[in-house]
């Protein structure tokens, strides 16, 4: 191995460190229950790597006091803009489902982009807003490493601009059908495994790169969007995962399925929108690039999918254990 | 050469990735590094130099704007680390808004200067609006990544516009982009009346 | 990236830069710094006077045909922008609402009579007015406001409105046009005799 190899080699593991953390989406869940007309019982349900109650602190509507857990409100009851400090850091989002003692449970949502919830007492049917859950599938794609380097991976194996068409009509299609599915709840695929095949279809993608660059040929190099269609049910899981944890009430999910989905195609248009650009840019500026950062791209899918795969197969089989 | 490459980026990845990033001036929710990207794309004044730098670059032509490609960004990334060093120094608006009114006239000009100069010039300005960039944003709270994530951004920018305005067929669009150097050039000069008035008034 | 067919992708790639532009000005957090780029954009437009001035520079330019169509535009705001330094730095400028006034006279007769003088005459003609109109109005910056967001709304404001002027001019090329263009010309001198009226008057 060349000292440049090595220290690509390097780069990478110091660049996954960072995105392998990044990608985790946490979501706190905060459980408020009615125990009295004016007082609430609340507590985080789900906490990430860190337990929520280091990091986020609720502040409470104007009127309500806590204590100890207990929220005491005046006469308006539970009423008001809630909101929760540190949410954007640690946590992405916060959902606080609120159990009325003589209502149906209403759901918010707290995000970086929604920062605010204003609960309006028990009567109310309890809707986060439109604009949380596209943010939320932006958001869910921008950090999504894994799919943006499957995507990039795609990219590179094909060939022209019908073929990319299909290809990236087929990976939306195939993510979409199985990010419906799963938030249906018709199936469930448990995270390890998930994860580890996620990471095994980024693999893969690696020696059909490699196969690329020597002219030869394979069915995947033939026939992208066979595979772009074939992994994008596993990548749609993998996006389901991130509007899963809302909890949504039933008759929500159809709208936060698709605003969650146009904001998951949003960000990967804009990716492959951008390398696109660049690779224009870079072709009518002449640019020569070294052998080595000309395939640094395909390098970068191959050596990240491998990690993540050994990473995830490792997870997979301790959660076994 | 390779090597020299190699080891640079191995650098440049650990000084980013030991680098906290805490609060920002932005937030986006996505972490610092989309944050120094909306602060890119919010910054009026740090997207108006790109702009008219790319501009510039690009009526130079592919060799002026392939090295402005590199050029740009690196300056900016290593006046923003010096700038970051010594958050206290001055936002020297002076010197960056003559220089944004500068670029614009020499795009409204189609000034014929050589690949040097261009290049010279970038890396000047560049320096400049990144060392303001890293002086004003580490105060801030944000990091190493964040400054990653803004030089990316105005990696992207350049890149494409300088590359696009190459191409530009002779005629109405290359006066296009010298009508926008112009516009560029005069909020420049608007802008120095307005740092010159407090003094006066 | 191994494409063998070269991406066509130049219109597409200016739409998606022109569709990212305005979400570069909207996406400011700060209230002042909208309110900065609003009030810039809005004042050349919001002044009668300065709206025919600009238009007609536009309208000239189109009657004198390349190179003056975009010399002029090009002119103008820089020139503008001078005259808005100017008046920010306190240099005392006398008679500014009657320069304003008889710059639309004085380019609306060009327009009407479809005069041609040289390039540069014409030129410094535009730029001798321009500073008029920059005194007059770049100094007006709301509190709080951002200046670059301000004089960067007040340049492209006034560059929009040229190009107004210079697309209207484009009905030149027809017969019925060029009457047209005269009229617009004749109109804009009728109002600079209004505006000289009210500028003396007052």
């Amino acid at each position: 191995m060349s000292a440049g190899l090595r220290s690509w080699l390097l780069v990478v593991l110091a660049l996954l460190s960072s995105g392998a953390a990044a990608h985790e989406m946490s979501m706190a869940e905060m459980e408020v229950r009615q125990i009295s007309p004016r007082e609430f019982l609340w507590q985080w349900t789900v906490s990430g790597n860190r337990p929520a109650n280091e990091v986020l602190t609720p502040v409470w509507p104007d009127g309500c006091q806590d204590e100890d857990n207990i929220v005491r409100c005046g006469d308006a009851g539970l009423q008001g803009v809630l909101t929760i400090k540190g949410i954007g850091k640690v946590y992405s989002a916060a959902m606080i489902r609120v159990y009325w003692r003589d209502a149906p449970m209403s759901v918010y949502t707290i995000a970086a982009g929604q920062p605010r919830a204003r609960l309006s007492g028990p009567s109310d049917g309890a809707s986060p807003g439109p604009g949380a859950y596209l943010y939320l599938g932006i958001e869910h794609i921008m950090l999504g490493v894994d799919h943006l380097l499957f995507v990039l991976g795609l990219l590179l194996i094909v060939g022209d601009r019908w073929m990319l068409l299909k290809t990236i009509t087929a990976f939306t299609v195939a993510h979409s059908i199985t990010l419906a599915v799963a938030t249906f709840g018709i199936a469930h695929v448990p995270a390890a495994p998930l994860n580890a095949s996620i990471a095994l279809s980024i693999l893969f993608l690696g020696p059909e790169i490699v196969r690329r660059w020597r002219g030869e040929t394979s069915f995947t190099i033939r026939h992208p969007w066979v595979v772009a269609f074939a992994f994008g049910l596993l990548h749609g899981f993998g996006f389901a995962s991130g509007l899963a944890q809302l909890g949504l009430p039933d008759s929500q999910i159809p709208l936060a399925l698709l605003l969650f989905n146009i904001g998951v195609e949003i960000g990967q248009l804009a990716f492959v929108f951008g390398i696109l650009l660049l690779e224009r840019s870079f072709r009518l500026l002449e640019c020569h690039w070294p052998r080595l950062v000309e395939r640094l791209p395909g390098y970068l899918v191959g050596t990240l999918g491998a990690f993540w795969t050994i990473q995830r197969v490792v997870i997979l089989l301790r959660s076994v254990a | 050469m390779r090597r020299a490459v190699g080891t640079t980026l191995v650098a440049l990845a650990a000084i980013v990735v030991a680098s906290p990033a805490h609060a920002h001036l932005v937030e986006t929710g996505f972490g610092a590094f989309y944050d120094g990207i909306a602060h890119f794309a919010v910054s009026l004044a740090d997207m108006l130099i790109v702009i008219a730098l790319a501009l510039f670059a690009g009526l130079r032509g592919t060799r002026a704007a392939r090295h402005a490609m590199f050029a740009l960004p690196a300056a900016w990334l290593v006046g923003g680390a010096l700038g970051a060093l010594w958050p206290t120094a001055s936002i020297w608006p002076v010197s960056t808004t003559l220089s944004l009114a500068l670029t614009g006239a020499l795009v409204a000009l189609d000034a014929k200067l050589s690949d040097a100069s261009v290049t010279a010039f970038v890396i000047v300005a560049g320096a400049l609006y990144g060392f303001v960039n890293g002086a004003t944003m580490t105060p801030g709270g944000a990091g190493g990544l964040a400054l990653l994530g803004a030089v990316c951004a105005i990696f992207f920018v350049n890149t494409i516009l300088a590359a696009e305005v190459t191409v530009l067929p002779v005629g109405w669009p290359r006066i296009a982009v010298r009508v926008a150097g112009s516009w560029i050039a005069a909020t420049g000069m608007l802008m120095l009346g307005w740092l010159a008035r407090p003094t006066l008034a | 990236m191994n494409t063998h067919r070269p991406w066509k992708l130049s219109v597409a790639g200016w739409a998606a830069l022109l569709l990212f532009a305005p979400a570069t000005v909207l996406a400011h957090q700060e209230i002042g710094q909208i309110t900065g780029f609003a009030s810039g954009f809005l004042h050349p437009i919001s002044g009668f006077d300065h709206v025919l001035a600009m238009v007609a520079v536009g309208l000239w330019g189109a009657v004198l045909g390349s190179p003056a169509i975009w010399v002029l535009p090009v002119a103008f705001p820089v020139t503008m922008a001078f005259g808005g330094l100017m008046g920010l730095l306190g240099v005392p400028l006398p008679g500014i609402e009657i320069g304003i006034a008889a710059s639309a006279i004085v380019l609306g007769i060009m327009v009407l009579a479809q005069l041609r003088p040289p390039l540069w005459a014409a030129a410094i003609l535009v730029a001798f007015f321009a500073i008029f109109h920059g005194y007059a109005h770049g100094k007006e910056l709301p509190e709080g406001a951002s200046a670059l967001l301000y004089s960067f709304g007040f340049v492209v404001a006034t560059g929009l409105l040229h190009l107004v002027g210079i697309l209207l001019g484009e009905a030149h090329r027809w017969a019925v046009g060029r009457q047209a263009v005269r009229a617009a010309g004749g109109g804009v001198a009728l109002a600079g005799l209004f505006f000289l009226w009210q500028a003396v008057a007052a």
